[in-house]
């Protein structure tokens, strides 16, 4: 056991390192210098060298060869390549473009708006599709099986777009029963969460719900289940009670799936409805092209995302010891 | 029974090959029929206006601003008194082409490197899976849009890189981890059946052995999962179309509703409704025939969470 | 000695280790010798039996003579040619005179070919024929095998078990081998397709001269078809003998154990059957002494400490037990 926890980190480190290597990729190799970019074009020779300081781009790419010849190891390695590693591990991110506010603060203070509203939403999304699932998995083979399946598979084809703009103009604009946009910290923020949550939970139930019932479906056609029927339990009991508590280790992996349409949600919400949450922050920074912020949440948030994977994997081991066994 | 017996039992003929088994359980279900209907009419459309003969003049006004769908105005009209119905007919070509080529893309990525990876085993394979999981470990939304960041507005072997060509083409490059995996995970397990020890023991060589013996072995995986990526692919489009980086100047389904967003305070509803419309009822099909091609296909496999 | 020495194959001191990972760094952690120094024989045109349980190694010898698994130690001779050190051109004209027969009629042949392809492939493969005359090649080998010429464009799917094997053993002819290696032909059908596929066998034998090394679980199918018998036991041939010579006079205790433990055909007098003492013991950890002294009931302190070798006490019969001067 603790022998596969230490490998299941193990494995992380490279992965972590494949992200930076990503980000160096298309940040730094692909683009070349931004200086102009971001200066533009009549912009001065010194206001460029400044900004070249500022970035890093004054310095060699990969290794500082001519300091490397002179033996002095420390100065070789000050270059785009181990900068970038090196910051990026250590959160240590530059001042974004725009703004010029250190990136690593600004995430620190929106991260709490974008929990508000990405924590109850996953919640929320999870807790109603397992219940829908029951009730489908219950009536399996039912008419009001097939029809909740083709509810589900037509909730599916619709993007998310359109969910939020229906969303938005009749329920909030038209009807008037949620605030239109904005956001207020404290318990104020609930008030404006509601409907991107609720919106947010209504664009996921399709696929959740499908995906759940055929987990159920494989629990209630496991041997201890039929047992379960045949010794005459009432059929209800017996569906929370086994199927539920064996269907945990399938539910489980996917509430690290889920992460992914997470920050999708987050990201058109925030930008519909106005919440300062770190979604925003991205689409705003793509489209300022402020490429430092872009950088600095890639990292972050596959940070975030592997963690989520760790701690799934172990959980995982916990649940079922078999795992730590391969 | 007998062997010889046995033998007369099958008509002397033509096989019946796995392929055509599952064509023959797919085409006995009427949904799934209807579905396909539905899609080759969707590519039908989009093929016609590649022709010009469909949609062609979508750019004309047809009557006055913000009409409200009716007999003499079809499926109404937009703030600039264009045709819905033509901008919708007309968006068939952009999603179609950016969900074909994105797979076409994303095939020719992560089949090869699937069927590599599970049949050389050692190094390669571990440099493979260090690379998909690295590339899975980036929240896709954020890696479709960093690649967009980075893509839009360069030159690729002298084509500039804008519009459409962006669309598909991070799609493509962002997509391939899914099919990778699968084709991986499959090649690893039929890399030491006995079919392909025989292979080897007449000396079929490797690449003969990849291509002609594993490779249509697990073929019916790249069909299932592209039916059902497919859809992912149409609603990716939308939301990059939405945020500003697909095409330009042509009328996707997702720049529909970035229009429709400002007109709806008009209470002009219909552009959106179109557009949800119709792409709903494309993803809608391609699900279902995802869903049966994959019962048909391959009844073991497990549907993951998309 | 070198070369075959007049045999169709010769091996000597073949060892096929598998490596166990374990751990963080799933370094290797010890050796699943599934083959440990084995010496054999096949006389050119005769059927040499090798039995033994399931897990013992048989498989394993049986590819690594085609080189279909490295081999980890010994040499081997084909004819005069030496198998794992032939390079890639030798090692394909190689192959054209040593194939397999398998024992699984499911996943031996490629479930997305049809009869002619797969019949037909291993001559493409070697630029044998083409067109009409693969064509015709393929009707000539199915009807060798009994098979209707009319299956030519049927897939494996649409075959029983006994056929299927039939078009295995049709595509390992294909290339007119002289030597085959049969590895539990007849193990997944049913009793009464065994015998037929025992008598194709016997008839290809005799028709094309062929040489095989059968490999079967149990002695009971070897007894009428091969001439000699070799029995292995944990990756080692522990008894060696002519196949009547063996049933008769059976000197190893394991032989003896497998020997009463043959299914007799009366159901009745199954439960009679001796079963052998213990399970198959693991092979990967540091071992000494005879491999079967952990279930052998004679076992002394000399089979604890000492691993008997192969000595010849009749004409023929070789065994390796310490318990038998
Ligand atoms: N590819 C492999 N990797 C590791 N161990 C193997 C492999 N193939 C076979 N073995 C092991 O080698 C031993 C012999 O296997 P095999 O040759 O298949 O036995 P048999 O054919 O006599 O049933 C078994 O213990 C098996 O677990
Ligand atoms: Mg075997």
């Amino acid at each position: 056991m603790v022998s596969y926890i230490i490998r299941r980190l193990l494995y992380a480190i490279p992965t972590i390192l494949g992200v930076l290597l990503i980000t160096f990729i298309l940040f730094n190799l692909i683009p070349g210098d931004p200086s102009y970019d971001i200066a533009g074009k009549s912009a001065s020779a010194e206001t460029i060298a400044e900004i070249r300081r500022e970035l890093g781009f004054d310095k060699p790419r990969f290794l500082d060869t001519e300091a490397l010849s002179q033996g002095r190891i420390a100065a070789a390695f000050d270059s785009q390549f181990f900068n970038h590693f090196r910051n990026t591990l250590t959160l240590n991110f530059p001042r974004s473009l725009t703004s010029h506010e250190p990136i690593w603060d600004e995430i620190k203070s929106r991260a709490p708006a974008s929990l508000t509203l990405a924590a109850p939403m996953f919640i929320g999304l999870i807790a109603t599709s397992i219940a829908i699932a029951l009730v489908v998995a219950f009536a399996r083979g039912s008419w009001v099986d097939t029809i909740l399946v083709f509810i589900c598979v037509v909730g599916m084809s619709i993007p998310m777009l359109s969910y939020i703009l229906f969303g938005q103009h009749y329920l909030a604009y038209e009807l008037g029963w949620f605030p239109i946009l904005g956001y207020e910290s404290g318990m104020q923020a609930f008030k404006y969460i509601a409907l991107p949550c609720l919106l947010g939970i209504a664009s996921g139930l399709g696929s959740y719900v499908r995906f759940y019932r055929t987990v159920m479906l494989d629990e209630m056609r496991s041997d201890y289940v039929r047992t379960a029927f045949a010794k005459g339990l009432s059929s209800p009991r017996v569906l929370f009670k086994h199927v539920l508590k064996n269907a945990m280790i399938p539910i489980i992996t996917t509430l690290v799936l889920s992460i992914p349409f997470l920050f999708l949600g987050s990201l058109l919400l925030e930008r519909f409805f106005s919440i300062p949450g770190m979604g925003s922050y991205f689409l705003d920074a793509f489209n300022s092209r402020d490429f430092p912020v872009i950088n600095a949440m890639v990292f972050t948030t596959s940070l975030l995302y592997v963690l989520g994977q760790l701690v799934t994997d172990i959980c995982y081991a916990l649940v079922d010891p078999r795992i730590s066994l391969r | 029974m007998t062997e010889a017996a046995l033998t007369s039992d099958i008509a002397v003929g033509k096989g019946r090959s796995l392929w055509a088994d599952a064509w023959r359980r797919l085409l006995s279900r009427k949904l799934v029929v209807a579905s396909l209907i539905v899609i080759a009419v969707f590519v039908m459309v989009a093929l016609g206006v590649y022709a010009g003969l469909i949609a062609r003049d979508w750019s004309e006004p047809v009557g006055p601003r913000y009409q409200r769908p009716s007999l003499e105005h079809g499926f109404g009209t937009d703030f600039l008194g264009r045709s819905v119905w033509r901008k919708t007919l007309y968006g068939a070509k952009i999603s179609l082409t950016v969900a074909f080529l994105a797979s076409l893309i994303s095939i020719c990525i992560g089949l090869p490197l699937g069927a590599i990876a599970g049949y050389f085993k050692g190094w390669i394979d571990e440099l493979i899976v260090w690379l998909f999981t690295t590339v899975n470990s980036i929240p896709y939304i954020i890696l479709i849009l960093a690649f967009a960041f980075v893509l839009q507005g360069k030159t690729l072997f002298g084509y500039p890189l804008r519009g459409i060509s962006v669309v598909y083409l991070v799609i493509g490059l962002t997509s391939w981890v899914g099919l990778c995996r699968l084709i991986r995970g499959e090649v690893l397990k039929h890399r030491d059946r006995d079919y392909v020890m025989a292979a080897r023991a007449y000396g079929c060589s490797r690449s003969r052995i990849i291509l002609g013996h594993v490779i249509p072995n697990v073929a019916h995986l790249v069909i299932i999962n592209f039916s059902l990526r497919f859809v992912s692919f149409i609603h990716a489009e939308v939301i990059l179309s939405f945020l500003g980086l697909g095409v330009k100047g042509e009328p996707s389904w997702g720049v529909m509703i970035d229009d429709a967003r400002q007109e709806l305070y008009r209470g002009c509803w219909w552009q959106l409704a179109a557009a949800t419309l119709a792409i709903g009822l494309l993803c809608l099909a391609l699900n279902i025939v995802g869903d049966a091609l994959r019962d048909a296909l391959d009844p073991k496999l497990r549907q993951g969470l998309e | 000695m070198a070369k075959a020495d007049g045999h169709i194959l010769r091996v000597q001191g073949l060892k096929t280790y598998f490596p166990i990972r374990r751990g963080v760094f799933s370094r290797i952690r010890g050796w699943v010798r599934a083959v440990d120094g084995v010496d054999l024989d096949i006389p050119r045109g005769q059927t040499v039996g090798l039995v033994g349980e399931s897990g013992c190694g048989k498989t394993t010898l049986g590819r690594t003579l085609l080189r279909l698994i490295p081999a980890t130690a010994g040499t081997a001779w084909f004819e005069d040619e030496l198998i794992f050190s032939a390079n890639r051109r030798r090692m394909r004209q190689l192959r054209r005179q040593m194939q397999i027969i398998f024992q699984d009629p499911v996943g031996s042949l490629n479930p997305r070919m049809t009869v002619q392809t797969i019949v037909g492939e291993p001559l493409k493969v070697h630029g044998l024929a083409h067109g009409r005359a693969l064509r015709q090649r393929v009707v000539n080998l199915l009807e060798q095998v009994g098979l209707s010429p009319g299956y030519l464009n049927r897939y494996p799917h649409e075959f029983s078990g006994g056929q299927r094997q039939r078009i295995g053993i049709a595509r390992a002819l294909a290339l007119e081998p002289k030597f085959i290696i049969c590895d539990e032909p007849v193990s997944a059908l049913d009793v009464s397709i065994q015998s037929q596929i025992l008598n194709l066998l016997a008839d290809l034998q005799d028709a094309l001269g062929l040489s095989y090394l059968f490999i079967a679980h149990n002695l009971a199918v070897v007894e009428h078809f091969c001439g000699e018998v070799a029995v292995m036991y944990l990756g080692q041939i522990v008894e060696r003998a002519g196949s009547e010579d063996l049933y008769r006079n059976p000197v190893h205790p394991y032989t003896k154990t497998l020997l009463s433990a043959v299914p007799i055909p009366d159901p009745r007098t199954k439960t009679a059957c001796q079963a052998p003492v213990g399970d198959v013991s693991d092979t990967s950890g540091p071992f000494t002494g005879c491999p079967f002294h952990p279930r052998c009931s004679l076992a002394q302190d000399q089979c604890r400490q000492e691993c008997p070798q192969l000595r010849e006490i009749g004409p023929g019969h070789f065994v390796a037990c310490w318990r038998t001067e």
